[in-house]
């Protein structure tokens, strides 16, 4: 964990000099290695991109060809008048960024309490972080919507985010981590100048700890993006849709529901796909590193 | 009209995060009433002359329509959140299940208080949403389903379209493998498709037997009528590459468009709904095709019908709006307008027009009589003909108090028969017992 | 005690960690307790609950559905978490053994797929597994492989699922790429001048090296395995007409707990199959730590020795 502090980039190479350095024939082959498998992953991608842009009877012709042949942009006029996809996506920035914005907050608060404090119970308390952090969702659903339910507030939006105002265990235990690599004279001296707790959370270990803040930020932005289920279960009006279930009611209606438009089905997955790529292009060293981070806590 | 929907959406999206709908805004007595459909698209001109057929008749009310699919998860959380939308629109083969659990109110005194003419709707239609002697919803489209042929296939058969019999078994068999062309394994027309698992109840009702008791009481699945007509059905596909490749080339059809799978010469001859061939009527005017009415054993026209209908749900905000946007959108008039929008459109566009299947059968008769002009293609002409002759021996499957239920274990045995798991018996006794059991649990 | 309990730097403490536990009450123990009163009900949410005792644990036990979705569910987790892990491992080794910018491109190209929503993922690979026409079948059939009818053969549709599960491995080739870079190189540099064959170090350095991680994904994979939904879900599910025609071939366990409680609105019957799916997670997970420590205890008395 201790490799967040100063945040480099994530698992750059550190060593030097590796063992095939020697060996270009092996080099070579290692790299055609993994050309193959990008190929392989990348391909999805290219096949998805190109058929959203085909008249509907090619969409399954020459699987093979990269570039769509015949072209047909119009695809993307038309799935507009089909489905409301400039609204999805309103909402699912919307939703995703103030559920990222709640929990990353709520979360370094509370990170922050159990890094700078000694108090009675930081240790159970602490145990109830790390136990909850494999607790399966699904066991909660059904109580969790009978909750949302009893306040009058599913067909709303409300519940796909609310929860995140009180912390994410993982989240916690992330930034927990992070807090406890800072110097303890750096807040105590804060103190003698007269600073008060709140203070030292707001001004001393909120910014000394951007960059786990940024990697829970993103993460929980790509995972409310993700999320079907619970737009699922809370929203009924399909103008408060974020992408997922959008583009869900998109495959019932034109890919199973008796009137294929494959054009439409494809051209609303690139759109619901497309903003998260740009999001990762974006903050890449840090979904990178939030990732690698999490494989360390074992 | 995309963009006002977008732009209103847009709206709706901005007070979307924490805003909640506040309570009943506007009700019946005040003037301004509100209206929020659900299940309900704007997909066509029968949609949207009806809609505006409304608005002109009742200008105070604001009407907002949540586009996309009936969804019954969506619908019953609406319902037990008790935030539900005023009026649904649904397929009539469930409204007995949601009615025996309260999920949709009776629509007796919408009927009497707003004098909905139901002597008008078909005969078959007014049975499918009827529950317990109440009304409980009013039926929309009056679907029929026929034996549509594609002649290419049937001649490649050597065989006259107009006189392909499904009341001869054997003979349907070998027809199906004749038409059916298989290359390298891979499908590339197939023969004969009966539409299993969702018209299992027409195989039975072919074979001489019922799902379901009239009362709606007692399942019938294990009769060995019904295994028989699924086992000849799965035989039917076996011999024709199978179902597991059949399901695979049927997800790649495009029903509605140019490249339709008769276009296309992809299928020898199915059974389908009117709605297939009146989409095709509006892209291949000059399709090459034969509509014959799909017949029984004894030789007689059976024809399973079914179709959306309008219902009030438990606790909606303005039952008294919904009642009046119930008997607009399934009048005898709006119907008929509606229709020559359709008709009109058609014409405009140099398309042919096989008319609107409505469950209002007086208006039927207008449509039929005044709106729909032979349009000189052979083929569509005659297929108005063969749909409006088989819609008298339409038949429904009775409503039940666990109507969902009871579809899903019969869809589901047809589906294990089919993927080859079960044997037909096997399933059916099984599928009997688990709907059986759900009918008699879910008894009001 | 009672002294520091006053102090008012303790009173702070607890202001700042009362969202979690207000968020623990809420979110987690509440539900988690409520869930399990539930199971002893049956409970539509449109008429009020009625106490049933055991009847939905009872039921559970002889609903063909669920005995299907658990062996749907397990058949995948047993798929699909060695082979993933495998593959990821395998490609974390070699991308450990190329050096300069290639390797993080690598990386990025081998991260993308897991930025595509779950739902996206599911819409693509119905389209990429369609035994007629699909791309899988048309490169499968460039080496004359007749490929099966992924979408729609009851005996290849979890297959279909394990393989569109592969695409997704960017997180956990990450986290063990991450892990090998931490290994020491003299260890390895050290063996190799004592003779060790490249099997040998992998077996007696790297693997314990990264044990930790690997631990931790096989955990993560397996947990999230067993809670399958979105791409399964997306796929066969929630269109009458989907549903109807793949049967219960790709019922999963948590579909199946969904569809029980937000189509049927069984809630108490679905919060029972909430409490089984807990006690299972929760079993597995003891299982593979005590597994998991023991084998680490076992590599470090191999290594002292």
């Amino acid at each position: 964990m201790t490799t967040l502090q100063q945040a480099p980039p994530a698992a750059e190479p550190a060593a030097p000099v590796p063992d095939d350095a020697g060996r270009p024939t092996r080099r070579i082959f290692f790299l055609i290695v993994l050309a193959v498998a990008s190929a392989i992953l990348i391909y999805p991608f290219v096949w998805l991109v190109s058929a959203s842009l085909k008249p509907r009877d090619r969409t399954f012709s020459d699987p093979f060809l990269p570039w769509p042949s015949p072209f047909q942009p119009e695809n993307y006029i038309s799935v507009w008048d089909a489905a409301p996809m400039l609204t999805w996506l309103v909402n699912t920035l919307i939703v995703g960024v103030v559920a990222a914005l709640a929990v990353t907050l709520s979360s370094a608060f509370v990170a922050f309490g159990f890094a700078y404090f000694r108090f009675p119970g930081r240790g159970l308390l602490f145990a109830s972080v790390l136990g909850t952090m494999m607790l399966p969702g699904a066991v909660t659903l059904v109580p969790t919507y009978l909750i949302w339910n009893s306040v009058g507030l599913t067909g709303t939006q409300v519940p796909l985010w609310a929860a995140n105002l009180f912390g994410s265990a993982f989240y916690i235990f992330l930034l927990r981590q992070f807090l406890l690599g800072v110097p303890r004279y750096v807040f105590e001296a804060a103190r003698v100048d007269g600073a008060s707790y709140l203070d030292l959370f707001w001004r001393i270990a909120l910014p000394l700890s951007r960059p786990a803040l940024i990697i829970a930020f993103v993460f929980e932005l790509k995972a409310s993006w993700f999320d079907l289920m619970k737009p699922l279960i809370y929203l009924q009006d399909p103008a408060l849709y974020t992408l997922p279930r959008g583009l869900k009611a998109v495959v019932d209606q034109f890919y199973q529901g008796g009137d294929p438009k494959w054009e439409i089905v494809l051209a609303a997955s690139v759109i619901t796909t497309l903003p998260l790529i740009a999001i990762f292009f974006l903050g890449q060293r840090y979904f990178l590193q939030g990732i690698a981070t999490t494989g360390q806590r074992g | 009209m995309a963009a006002a929907a977008m732009l209103a959406g847009s709206l709706a999206a901005c007070g979307g995060v924490g805003a909640n709908k506040g309570p009943a805004e506007g009700s019946s007595g005040s003037g301004a009433a509100s209206l929020t459909t659900m299940g309900f698209g704007l997909p066509d001109e029968i949609a949207t002359v009806r809609v505006d057929a409304f608005k002109k008749a009742y200008p105070k009310v604001n009407v907002t329509i949540n586009q996309g699919q009936f969804n019954e998860q969506a619908f019953l959380s609406a319902v037990a959140s008790g935030n539900p939308p005023d009026v649904v629109y649904l397929g009539r083969d469930r409204i007995g299940g949601y009615a025996a659990r309260g999920a949709i109110q009776p629509l007796d005194s919408c009927v009497s208080g707003q004098s909905i003419a139901t002597g008008d709707f078909y005969p078959a239609a007014q049975k499918q949403v009827r529950f317990a002697d109440k009304w409980y919803a009013m039926p929309e489209f009056y679907n029929s389903i026929v034996l549509l042929v594609n002649n290419k296939a049937a001649r490649d058969a050597g065989v006259d379209p107009a006189s392909i019999d499904t009341s001869d078994w054997d003979g349907l068999a070998q027809l199906a493998k004749k038409m059916t062309r298989i290359k390298d394994g891979k499908i590339e027309r197939f023969g004969f498709y009966p539409k299993l698992p969702e018209f299992l109840p027409l195989w039975a009702k072919a074979n001489g037997a019922d799902l379901l008791s009239e009362d709606g009481r007692t399942v019938n699945l294990d009769d060995p009528k019904v295994g028989e007509a699924l086992e000849y059905a799965t035989g039917l596909l076996e011999s024709q590459g199978g179902w597991k490749k059949l399901k695979a080339f049927t997800d790649t059809f495009d029903y509605f468009g140019e490249g339709n799978p008769f276009a296309k010469d992809q299928i020898g001859a199915m059974l389908t709904e009117q709605f297939v061939i009146s989409a095709m009527a509006g892209v291949t005017p000059d399709a090459d095709i034969t509509v014959v009415p799909f017949k029984d054993r004894q030789g007689k026209p059976v024809n399973m019908v079914g179709g959306n209908a309008w219902v009030i749900p438990k606790g909606a905000r303005n039952p008294d709006a919904a009642c009046s946007w119930i008997k607009t959108m399934t009048a005898a008039d709006t119907w008929v307008a509606a229709a020559r929008a359709r008709a009109d459109k058609r014409a405009k566009e140099g398309k042919v027009n096989i008319g609107t299947y409505t469950g209002n059968a007086k208006a039927d008769e207008v449509i039929f009589s005044e709106v729909v002009k032979p349009s000189g293609k052979k083929a569509y002409d005659d297929a108005v003909k063969t749909i409006r002759a088989v819609q008298e021996a339409g038949f429904v499957v009775p409503q039940s108090a666990a109507a969902a239920e009871f579809n899903t274990a019969w869809q589901d045995a047809g589906t294990n028969v089919l993927q080859g798991r079960q044997k037909a018996a096997q399933a059916l006794a099984e599928a009997d017992a688990k709907a059986q059991k759900a009918i008699d649990e879910a008894q009001p | 005690m009672k002294a520091a309990l006053s102090r008012p730097e303790t009173r702070w403490a607890y202001v700042f960690v009362l969202p979690w536990v207000v968020g623990l009450l809420l979110f987690q123990l509440g539900p988690m307790i409520a869930s399990l009163v539930l199971s002893f009900t049956d409970y539509d949410l449109i008429s009020p609950p009625r106490f049933t005792g055991l009847d939905n644990y009872a039921t559970m036990a002889q609903d063909p559905k669920v005995i299907r979705a658990i062996g749907n569910t397990l058949f995948y987790t047993v798929l699909h978490v060695p082979l993933s892990i495998g593959l990821a491992l395998g490609l974390a080794l070699i991308l450990n053994r190329i050096t300069g910018r290639a390797a993080g491109v690598f990386r990025t190209i081998f991260y993308l797929p897991s930025m595509t929503p779950h739902v996206a993922v599911g819409v693509l690979f119905l389209f990429l597994l369609n035994g007629q026409v699909g791309m899988v079948n048309q490169f499968l059939a460039l080496f004359g492989v007749q490929g099966p009818q992924w979408t729609s053969d009851p005996d290849w549709m979890l297959a279909g699922i394990v393989l569109m599960s592969l695409w997704n491995l960017g997180s956990t080739t990450i986290i063990l790429f991450a892990a090998l870079r931490n290994v020491p190189r003299e260890l390895s540099e050290a063996a190799m001048i004592d003779g060790a064959s490249t099997w040998q170090r992998f077996r007696s350095i790297t693997l314990p090296m990264i044990g930790g991680a690997l631990f931790f994904v096989v955990i993560v994979n397996t947990i999230a395995s067993l809670q399958m939904f979105d791409q399964v879900y997306t796929m066969y599910f929630g269109n009458t007409q989907a549903q109807n025609s793949s049967g219960d071939a790709a019922l999963f366990y948590v579909i199946y707990l969904f569809q029980q409680a937000f189509q049927y609105l069984h809630m108490g019957y679905a919060s029972a199959l909430a409490w089984v799916l807990f006690l299972v997670i929760a079993i597995i997970t003891v299982i593979q730590v005590k597994v998991g420590n023991r084998l680490v205890y076992y590599e470090a008395e191999e290594r002292s020795r």
